[in-house]
């Protein structure tokens, strides 16, 4: 239960502010989600790196963290290039060639992994876009492209943990955000288990996440998994997914969740509302677009 | 002409304005809209409301005789439930425009989202554009003119009205039909047309109701009188009610409808007892005036509380399944005892009103009988969500009561078998639910307390979303609970008992450390103030009374509810069965109930030690039974068997 949000520049010369944009469009549709709020970020990416992000808590139960954390690290081949905690996080860069998978599942048994990517930073926590932002510097963030996430817990704990977006556990650089729910989740998680996959919650948003990254690694385009995911996933859903250089949607047969976008020269705007798009023109009527029911669309980086 | 600045001040703020300029007569321009959500909502003036960009959800929703000009987009809900009036939307409409209008003129410039017109009653949609899937789903009446394409499942459930379509018919829904159009009909939609200057040269294919799911094919038998109580026996083999069961189904050939509550046994609040000997309890003939009982409920969120003069409220309950003599009798009972009725589904009577000092109005999905006017002379409002007796499912009324007065009120044909939406068009989740409960909020100024009626399932997770959706209290109605009409299987075998009920909430709200920022009202088979008590005791702020206010009012549990031929005149709508119903004689005899309900509370109170119902706890009552020691983590003390039915009730 909740609200989305994405965007995406295609342009350069713009001044990219993508975490602002994500902000204010949150901040726009936060009644639909009080209880926690995230951002998938993508950054530049450096050849051979990685960047983690875990939920460490504080005190000594950090310390603690950090410390299995770095020792899981260098028993994997991961050198460590550099690191911060920031609030209740622990940022890690390195450089890593091994095999990604394997080294995901290792890592998500050691420590609470909010993501992995080359690009792909995921910054979420309890609290509103503004909250969160607070506490990490959303604002500063430049990139081309985002998504976000504002939640209202229904059926599991208001923890940072619970909330979106979700990354697809093993995969680099997927990204999802989600409203609606999957009536078809256990079905679709035991086959992709089957093939050992894993998954670190039991959130039908991180299978939407898993299942379209399976799909990609298989060689689909993000398109082809999209139009796969309508016909595979019952229930009621609007999503958006990013990839390092592409950002896409698909909603349900039914019509069940909104979803409304903008797209002019510049950019290309998604939400649950239009409230939100209108954040980033205020006091413009803006000639949006409603996905229709059981479509898809993808927008790839041009810069 | 006033200008409102939405980048200067709220929507609720910009809304008081709005009704301040129609009371004065005067237009208003809304500049900066940006989307936000309820603009104009609870407007019932005749006034011009321009709006200089996009709308939000709900946009001239729950209003009357107002006209609204928008000058781009609308979001989901465009005109909820107008009554007369009109909305000219320059640009697109989100999800379900037009949604349960009565009587509204709504024009959409260019497409129009899914479901529109979802249950509409009357008066005209009418899109430029395309429309999307499920255009007129489960329509009443009125009339949908769409120029361009229509989109997946045209006219899907739609039970009356017309859709005319000018373009491309991509298939159409459950139970609708082509038809051919009368000339008559094409000139009244060009003169609309040509009002709101839209040109269109090309034709229209009429699509129409196609009957086949209007009525049961079979209509349902009168059954022969076995009363309830051998009915409920306890042998659950071919015992009466099998074997009635049974013979009626060897006669109607499908599943069967029935009034009245569940034949099973489960555990309730009968399988507890209290802890202290209560064998003296009722012998200070004063106690009432002794024992602190007044409760405020509703007030949490800083609207007027409804005041009752003990824990105790009518449970909704329709007229319509009821007749308007016993809501009228119920209504003055209530008024005598001071405490708070409920319209239950299909609308508010006059008689009603006039008869309750307080009175909660519920919606539900089919908004039957649901309007901004009586939304604001009503004390409350309630969102049905689904009640004990059939969780999931909406309610069902026999063509036998669907009379025409009866119809008119709830704007749907007369002698349908009427089968009410399970679920609302405009709340698919708790995010949308949120942006429905401020739009009631919004239309009646935030005075009145928005509640919610919950069925028992999945409770834990239900009463979560209620209590952070920001609802004022819940209506939390167990399996014990009955009804005018529902499928046999249902009422006896689905739900979860109100005992079970009580305790997952309040560790529900435990779970997330909200108890306090919600009111608990307890209902499903409570039936004296022996049950009353137990309820307050396991954490309820009060109890509804249902079927026992029938039974005071006269009903002699003879299950032939949904039948519409009540012999006492209760569950009728015919008026020579309503004859026999005397109105002030019930209202006294159910005064009366009332009132011994309030010197069991008190007598119950005292008996253990409290001067005041909300010291009552947990640690006042035990289980005598391991079922109900399982589920309320009572002590299990069959020892205390005795005291189930304690001296007091025997007195009484």
């Amino acid at each position: 239960m909740c609200g989305i949000a994405g965007i995406m520049f295609k342009k350069a010369d713009l001044d990219l502010q993508t975490g602002q944009a994500l902000i204010d469009m949150l901040d726009g549709c936060q009644h639909r989600g009080p209880d926690s709020t995230g951002f998938a970020l993508y950054g530049d990416a450096k050849s051979g790196q990685l960047r983690l992000r875990f939920f460490v808590g504080e005190d000594t139960e950090a310390t603690e963290a950090i410390q299995r954390i770095q020792a899981t690290l260098a028993d994997q081949g991961a050198d460590v290039v550099e690191d911060q905690v920031i609030g209740n996080n622990y940022r890690v860069t390195v450089n890593f060639d091994g095999d990604v998978r394997k080294f995901s599942y290792r890592m998500e048994h050691v420590a609470k992994v909010i993501s992995i990517g080359s690009s792909l930073e995921i910054i979420k926590d309890v609290g509103s876009a503004h909250d969160v932002d607070d506490r990490y510097d959303v604002h500063c963030f430049r990139g081309t492209h985002g998504i976000g996430h504002v939640r209202l817990a229904t059926e599991s704990d208001v923890k940072p943990e619970a909330s979106h977006p979700f990354w697809a556990t093993g995969f680099t650089d997927v990204a999802i955000v989600h409203n609606g729910q999957i009536t078809n989740y256990w079905k679709m998680r035991r086959r992709l288990e089957q093939r050992d996959f894993q998954f670190s919650t039991d959130n039908d948003s991180e299978l939407v996440a898993v299942y379209l990254a399976d799909k990609l690694s298989q060689s689909a385009s993000l398109k082809e998994a999209l139009a796969s995911s309508i016909d595979d996933l019952d229930g009621t859903f609007s999503f958006l997914v990013s990839t390092r250089d592409e950002i896409g949607y698909a909603k349900d047969r039914l019509a069940a969740k909104p979803m409304i976008m903008f797209e002019n020269d510049n950019l290309i705007s998604i939400a649950s509302e239009e409230v939100s798009l209108n954040r980033l023109f205020p006091g413009q009527a803006l000639n949006t677009k409603e996905p229709p029911p059981g479509t898809y669309n993808t927008w790839s980086r041009s810069i | 002409m006033v200008t409102i600045d939405l980048a200067e001040i709220s929507v609720r703020k910009a809304n008081e304005l709005i009704w301040k300029q129609g009371a004065d007569g005067d237009d208003v321009e809304v500049i900066n809209p940006d989307a936000r959500h309820h603009i104009g909502v609870g407007l019932t003036s005749p006034i011009t409301v321009k709006i200089r960009g996009s709308a939000g959800y709900f946009c001239a929703g729950l209003t009357d005789q107002a006209h609204f000009e928008v000058d781009n987009n609308v979001g989901w809900g465009l005109g909820d439930n107008m009554y007369v009036g009109s909305v000219v939307v320059a640009g697109n409409a989100g999800a379900i425009a037009g949604v349960a209008i009565r009587g509204a003129e709504l024009v959409i410039r260019g497409n129009m989202g899914s479901r529109a017109g979802q249950v509409m009653k009357a008066g005209t949609l009418c899109c430029a554009g395309n429309a999307n899937f499920m255009a007129g789903y489960m329509m009443y009446g009125g009339r949908i003119i769409i120029l361009g394409d229509s989109g997946e499942r045209l006219g899907e459930d739609m039970t009356g009205g017309e859709i005319f379509l000018g373009g491309r018919l991509q298939d159409l829904g459950s139970d609708a039909e082509v038809t051919d159009t009368a000339d008559e009909e094409i000139e009244s939609i060009r003169e609309f047309l040509d009002r709101y200057k839209i040109s269109f040269e090309g034709t229209f294919q009429k699509v129409v109701n196609a009957g086949k799911k209007l009525r049961y094919s079979t209509s349902e038998e009168q059954m022969r009188s076995i009363p309830f109580f051998s009915f409920s026996g306890d042998s659950s083999y071919w015992n009466p009610k099998i074997q009635e069961d049974i013979h009626v189904k060897s006669q109607i050939g499908r599943y069967r409808i029935r009034g009245y509550g569940g034949a099973r046994s489960l555990p309730h609040l009968s399988d507890l007892a209290f802890k202290r000997d209560l064998s003296s309890a009722g012998d200070d003939v004063d106690v009432a005036s002794k024992v602190e009982m007044y409760t405020e409920i509703g007030s949490k969120n800083g609207a007027n509380p409804l005041k009752l003069s003990m824990p105790v409220m009518i449970a909704p309950m329709s007229y319509g399944a009821l007749s308007r003599s016993t809501k009228q009798a119920i209504g003055i009972a209530s008024s005598l005892s001071r405490i708070a009725e409920n319209t239950g589904e299909g609308g508010m009577s006059d008689a009603q009103r006039d008869a309750a000092d307080q009175l909660i109005f519920q919606c539900l999905g089919g908004r039957l009988g649901w309007n901004i006017h009586d939304m604001l002379r009503a004390d409350g409002l309630e969102i049905y969500i689904s009640q004990g007796a059939k969780p999931g499912l909406g309610g069902q009324l026999m063509a036998k009561k669907v009379t025409p007065e009866l119809a008119a009120i709830r704007g749907i044909p007369a002698g349908i078998d009427l089968r009410s939406p399970s679920r609302h068009p405009d709340i698919l989740g708790a995010d949308d639910l949120i942006i429905k409960i401020e739009e009631f909020r919004e239309a009646t100024g935030y005075r009145l307390p928005v509640s919610v009626k919950l069925g028992a399932g999945r409770v834990r997770d239900d009463i979560k979303i209620a209590v952070k959706d920001g609802f004022d209290f819940i209506e939390l109605d167990g399996m014990q609970g009955s009804t005018g009409a529902g499928s046999a299987e249902v009422i006896d075998y689905v739900g979860i008992p109100t005992l079970a009920a009580i305790i997952e909430a309040e560790e529900a709200l435990a779970e997330i450390g909200r108890r306090d920022d919600i009111e608990i009202i307890l209902m499903g088979g409570i039936r004296d103030g022996v049950d009353a008590v137990k309820g307050l005791c396991l954490g309820a702020d009060a109890v509804a009374f249902g079927t026992s206010v029938i039974i005071a009012g006269g009903c002699i549990a003879c299950m032939q509810c949904h039948v519409g031929q009540c012999v006492t005149g209760i569950a009728t709508q015919d008026p020579k069965h309503e004859e026999r119903y005397h109105i002030h004689v019930e209202a006294q005899n159910i005064h009366r109930f009332l009132e011994s309900v309030r010197w069991q509370i008190a007598s119950i109170t005292q008996g253990l030690g409290h001067t005041d119902v909300r010291q009552l706890s947990r640690d006042d009552l035990v289980a005598v039974t391991p079922d109900a020691a399982a589920i309320t983590g009572l002590p299990y003390a069959p020892e205390f068997r005795e005291n189930r039915v304690p001296e007091v009730v025997k007195a009484s």
